[in-house]
């Protein structure tokens, strides 16, 4: 039957005042009452296509009534579209909002705002079949996968011919844009101009066709310019403010920046004079790194665990010079507390074993090398430093620590190491000793620690969504392994600093202890 | 079987369908020849008679029966052979909706509807509006009253089908004695039956269309003969004449002498096909012996000429000079070399902008609004533009609109409805603009006011254009009509009426002796100005037609409809040389480049797409057998941000004008 039941029509005419339809009456209008809507509709629909339009409004409808000599329905033209709201219950009944409006409201409540104007705005949709790429535009398609095109142009029939492969054609307005930029990245210098040009690079739509030959351009001059610092340093700018550069679809070439970029961080040397500051260019491309694994993490799932393999790799490697130490531990700071807890803290102990006859000024002779082993030593420090100061952010019952705390640590680092020694034995029994981790099957070991480690990592950044589904499924159980874990560290310093409150403490930490030993063999 | 039982069928048949008289007669006959058994036909030995009288006597409109009869018919179909299977599906269809009407005309509502939900997913991919339209057929008077249903029930569908496919079928309905099937296939189809093998189903564009009645009609119409040849001693004639020597200086000192001598020949022919056929001869001959310099020139053969049917207004020397020299300096498009495409965005129209147009010169943009209102803007002014081809060809336009307080545009209040459609004369002095209040009204861009209000329409007037030459104009509207006005006359000059719904839109040809129109009713027509006749029905879109747009040239039409397909037709056939499948939404907007080598068609999709038309047209001359097969080819497609393209135009020196107002992304 209609798909308007009776009992509507039965409705309709009540609302009307006729209480004595017939049953049978109704029973015969609600076919014709289902053909005027359709009818109502179809004109409607003409009214719509006529407007231009692609959403039926109001206006339409009462446009078609209009065309059927029926006085239009009052109250309901208004400019936006309708708000329609889910009758409960009912899968596909929806009504409108009538809300009762107050008098008193509406008299006292401010004039709103004229409407702007009607204008109209002139730009170049193409220029001889070319699109420039201004911001009326619609953004540059991201280069389509091959793949997609070729059924496509299989059922375009015998008249097409095979079209070559896509000539990349650069304007010559770009073609001068990447030289300009490319001969101020080597010109080696600091300049006002290269700095302007950096915030265009960061800023600027339509410079996507130029991407790959940025990439191109960076990793050449990287693999060329390793003695050359104030390049690398131009260059790495260039990395950031590329990745800055909000039009800029740069995914696709992750890739081949990647081995630039870990390269600035990780290289065993970058410059050849003495005055070159490396430490900071490894500084800034550290935080570079951390930018690219938050903002791409999503997307390459192994990105990130791909990159902290090469840095732990790096780090432990005792063979490696000691500069590289340095790049990898600010890479794997940059990172995030959860890294440096999972990765340096469990290495501490038998790194700083490897690293104290360098720190001793009696024992090695060379002033670089000792200043090399500071320097690192430092960079040890503040990361395990700014990952205890996060820690205890988020675990309010606990004294803050005295800010004497680090400079006591600072004198005796060597004393504190027996207890965290202890701690770190008996909480990880698989955590070998540092000669299985410096030998060949290093990197089993390092696998194992991604593992387990990737999983608090999701606690401070929701955004990486590492291949661990069990740990989303169980976000308040992760969130105490990670304050459990970070115990282990601190269990040592709560006994230094605080000892009176250690007995009330214990309790808290005990449970905690226990629940990350349960949590801990989930995985 | 007994005689007496054959007596009650009989009787009983009888009755119920009315003839009680006949019943009674027959009854008092058998009551007098009670004895004597002496019965005329032997009816107790044929089995087939009895099994006739029996199918009779059955329950005539048991509703159900439709329902059986036709699910078998369908699994028969489906299931027979695939190389016939095609053709055999394709009687299913008009089969399927008879038997809804007949279920609705008997009143059996509720089955009708059982019976149509059931059944319509198998025709829903393409003729989906249809159904959406039957859909809400539901009593006997629906059918009445409703257009599409009643031509439907009046006409036969032609189909076409080979021998053994028709042979197929005719057995299966004899064998299976499905009287009903085969009342409604003799009652309401019309076969085609031809022999040989079937043809592949994709061809076959009638097919996909049931437009009643006039299929007949539109093949008889199709016969006559048109004149699609450009005017003689056109602009474009006489700057061969004059400028060709001036610009081609490249070509071939024979072929410029061959070119005068064409001109010569035009000027003083009269223009008839059968001559410019002849000339054309001479024309291939001598381009056999010149050289090749001229690409596509040589390859088509130069257009006839015809005489103008109406009076045409006389063009004051100055403008034609501006248009000379627009033609001079024209951009040679190809599918190489793209046109550059200037694009007008409307911005905070709050929804309200209705249609948009753009004068020829592209400096002046109007736009009509829901609100009634007509804005004009003049582009050089606003001084956005700024490029020297727009300044170069602004000149023809007297800059006299003042600004008007803070607004950068003119306001044209008049109209008390929605305005739908507004279009510029050739030089720009004038607007006219159409309206929901079923008024057109001229307005003058110089005076800034109102000149004529032209009534004559009983409902919205959708659309309205000027003639290429100006003082002549074509409206349409919801009225079913389309009409032809001059400016100066209050009434309209003629009626075109045979559109079985809604006149959509409706375009000019570059000769001024036909205008197109197309409608609701998926159609696109083509009227004889002078006589008011139709001459053409083209027949292949699957929804409402939208925009129109001529070849330069005078031999093609583009139409481009409600779910983004453009059709290209070749005038004089009336047949489709190739569908353009692109858009996913309704198509707004063709235009053909100057030289006619290009259409750009604008869409509700948020783009402009470019199709190359001379790549079809000529391989249709190369090789006609196979016109179904081959498609214009898409050459580029230019997405705007989430901009509706209302409007198109290229301008005489071919550069590309778009326009639409900015819509914000549905939140």
């Amino acid at each position: 039957m209609s798909v308007v039941p009776k009992e509507t029509v039965e409705v309709i005419a009540q609302s009307i005042g006729i209480t004595n339809l017939l049953p049978e009456a109704a029973l015969m209008l609600a076919p014709d009452v289902e053909y005027r809507v359709r009818e109502i509709m179809q004109e409607a629909i003409k009214c719509m296509r006529h407007s231009k339009r692609t959403t039926l409004t109001a206006s339409d409808v009462d446009g078609a009534l209009n065309l059927r000599n029926v006085e239009p329905i009052y109250g309901f033209a208004s400019g936006a579209p309708f708000r329609f709201r889910k009758a409960i219950g009912h899968r596909d009944l929806f009504y409108t909002d009538d809300r009762e409006v107050d008098f008193k409201e509406v008299i006292e409540a401010p004039l709103p705002k004229a409407p702007l104007d009607t204008e109209i705005v002139c730009h170049w949709l193409a220029i001889e079949g070319v699109q420039p790429a201004i911001p009326e535009n619609a953004p540059l398609e991201v280069i389509r996968a091959p793949a997609e095109n070729k059924p496509h142009e299989q059922k375009d029939g015998p008249l097409i011919d095979i079209r070559l492969p896509v000539k990349h054609v650069l304007s010559r307005e770009l073609q001068l844009y990447f030289q300009k930029i490319a001969e101020l990245a080597m010109s080696k210098s600091n300049s006002a101009l290269f700095k302007e040009a950096l915030v265009s690079l960061a800023s600027d739509s339509g410079l996507h066709p130029l991407v790959p030959y940025f990439t191109n351009f960076i990793a050449d001059e990287v693999s060329r310019g390793l003695n050359d610092f104030q390049l690398l340093f131009n260059l790495m700018h260039t990395v950031r403010s590329l990745l800055q550069n909000p039009h800029i679809h740069i995914e696709p070439y992750l890739h081949q920046l990647m081995p630039s970029v870990v390269t600035c961080l990780v290289s065993r040397k970058l410059g050849n004079r003495f005055a070159d500051n490396h430490w900071e260019l490894r500084d800034f491309t550290a935080n570079l790194v951390a930018l690219i694994c938050k903002r791409y993490g999503t997307v390459y799932i192994t990105l990130q665990s791909r990159l902290t393999k090469t840095l732990i790799n790096a780090l432990l490697d005792p063979k490696k010079a000691l500069t590289q130490h340095y790049g990898a531990i600010q890479g794997l700071t940059a990172l995030g507390h959860n890294v440096v807890r999972l990765l340096i803290v469990p290495n501490l102990e038998p790194y700083l074993r490897l690293l104290e006859p360098e720190l001793d000024a009696e024992k090695q002779k060379n002033q670089t090398k000792s200043y090399e082993a500071w320097r690192v030593y430092g960079a040890l420090l503040r990361a395990t430093g700014l990952c205890i100061h996060d820690r205890l952010k988020i675990f309010p019952p606990l004294p803050s620590p005295s800010p004497s705390f680090l400079h006591k640590g600072k004198g005796k680092i060597i004393n504190t190491e027996p207890q965290k020694r202890k701690l770190s034995v008996d909480s990880s029994d698989n955590r070998s000793p540092q000669k299985r981790l410096t030998t060949k099957d290093g990197p089993d070991g390092v696998q194992s620690q991604d593992h387990t480690g990737a999983a608090p990592m999701e606690v401070d950044n929701p955004v990486e969504n590492d291949n661990q589904p069990q740990n989303s499924a169980q976000p308040s159980s992760s969130e105490q392994t990670s304050d459990a874990n970070e115990s282990e560290s601190r269990n040592g310093m709560v006994k230094e600093s605080g000892r009176g409150r250690a007995i009330t403490m214990k309790a808290i930490l005990d449970q905690i202890w226990k629940d990350d030993l349960d949590s801990g063999r989930l995985w | 079987m007994d005689p007496e039982q054959i007596n009650e069928f009989v009787v009983g048949y009888l009755k119920k369908k009315g003839f009680s008289s006949a019943a009674k007669d027959l009854e008092d006959f058998h009551h007098q020849n009670n004895g004597s058994s002496l019965s005329p036909i032997d009816y107790h030995n044929d089995p087939e008679l009895t099994k006739l009288i029996r199918s009779f006597s059955q329950q005539e409109d048991d509703p159900t029966r439709y329902r059986e009869c036709y699910s078998k018919l369908r699994s028969w179909a489906y299931n027979s052979l695939d190389l016939y299977k095609h053709e055999l599906l394709r009687v299913m269809y008009p089969v399927f909706i008879h038997c809804y009407m007949d279920l609705v005309g008997k009143g059996h509502t509720q089955e009708a509807r059982a019976f149509f939900n059931s059944f319509r997913k198998d025709h829903e991919m393409v003729h989906l509006r249809d159904l959406q339209k039957l859909e809400g057929v539901l009593a006997p008077s629906h059918l009445e009253e409703m257009e599409f249903a009643r031509s439907l029930r009046k006409s036969k569908v032609n189909i076409k089908i080979c021998q053994y496919s028709y042979d197929l079928l005719l057995q299966y309905l004899h064998r299976t004695e499905s009287t009903l099937m085969l009342g409604i296939i003799n009652e309401h189809i019309n076969f085609q039956v031809y022999s040989g093998q079937p043809t592949s189903s994709s061809d076959d564009i009638e097919a996909v269309t049931i437009v009643g009645s006039f299929q007949d009609t539109a093949n008889h119409i199709n016969q006559k003969e048109i004149q699609w040849g450009l005017l003689e001693d056109s602009l474009e004639d006489r700057l061969e004449k004059t400028g060709g020597l001036l610009s081609d200086s490249e070509k071939g000192q024979g072929e410029s002498k061959d070119d005068a001598d064409d001109s010569k020949k035009r000027s003083t022919e009269t223009g008839k096909q059968g001559s410019s056929i002849k000339k054309l001869k001479k024309d291939k001959a001598g381009n056999a012996t010149a050289k090749v310099a001229r690409l596509e020139t040589s390859t088509v053969p130069p257009t006839p000429r015809v005489k103008p049917e109406l009076a045409l207004p006389v063009m004051s020397t100055d403008v034609e000079q501006s248009i000379l020299e627009d033609l001079r300096n024209r951009v040679q498009l190809s599918s190489v070399a793209m046109p550059s495409v200037s694009f007008y965005t409307f911005v905070n129209t709050h929804n309200g902008l209705n249609c948009a147009s753009i004068s020829h010169d592209g400096s002046l943009v109007a736009g009509g609004f829901s609100d009634s209102s007509i804005k004009v803007w003049d582009m050089a002014k606003i001084g956005q533009t700024g490029s020297g081809a727009l300044q170069g060809e602004n000149d023809t336009n007297d800059p006299t609109i003042a600004p008007n307080g803070r607004r950068n545009y003119t306001l044209l209040l008049g109209h008390s409805g929605p305005v739908y459609s507004a279009t510029f004369s050739p030089p720009g002095d004038f607007v006219l603009s159409s309206s929901a209040d079923t008024t057109i009204r001229l307005w003058s861009t110089q005076l800034n006011a109102n000149l004529v209000c032209y009534k004559g329409h009983n409902y919205p007037v959708w659309d309205v254009q000027f003639s290429p030459f100006g003082h002549y104009f074509a409206s349409c509207s919801h009225d079913r009509t389309a009409r032809i006005w001059s400016m100066d006359r209050i009434q309209p000059l003629r009626i075109m009426a045979g559109h079985l719904s809604d006149v959509d839109c409706v375009q000019w040809h570059p000769n001024c002796n036909y205008i197109a129109t197309g409608s609701s009713d998926k159609t696109v027509r083509l009227w004889d100005v002078q006589t008011g006749e139709c001459v053409r029905i083209f027949i292949g879109h699957r929804s409402m037609v939208l925009s129109l747009a001529m070849s330069p040239d005078g031999r093609y039409m583009s139409s481009g409809d409600e779910d983004g397909t453009i059709m290209m037709w070749d005038l004089s056939t009336a047949r489709c040389i190739t569908p353009l499948m692109g858009h996913n939404s309704c198509v707004w907007s063709l235009a053909y480049s100057g030289e006619g080598s290009l259409l750009a068609s604008g869409s509700a999709d948020c783009t402009v797409k470019l199709w190359d038309v001379t790549s079809s047209t000529k391989s249709t001359k190369a090789e006609e057998k196979n016109v179904s097969s081959n498609r214009l080819r898409s050459l580029r497609t230019f997405p705007t941000k989430s901009t509706p393209v209302h409007a198109l135009r290229f301008s005489r020196r071919n550069l590309l004008f778009a326009a639409g107002a900015i819509s914000k992304p549905a939140s």
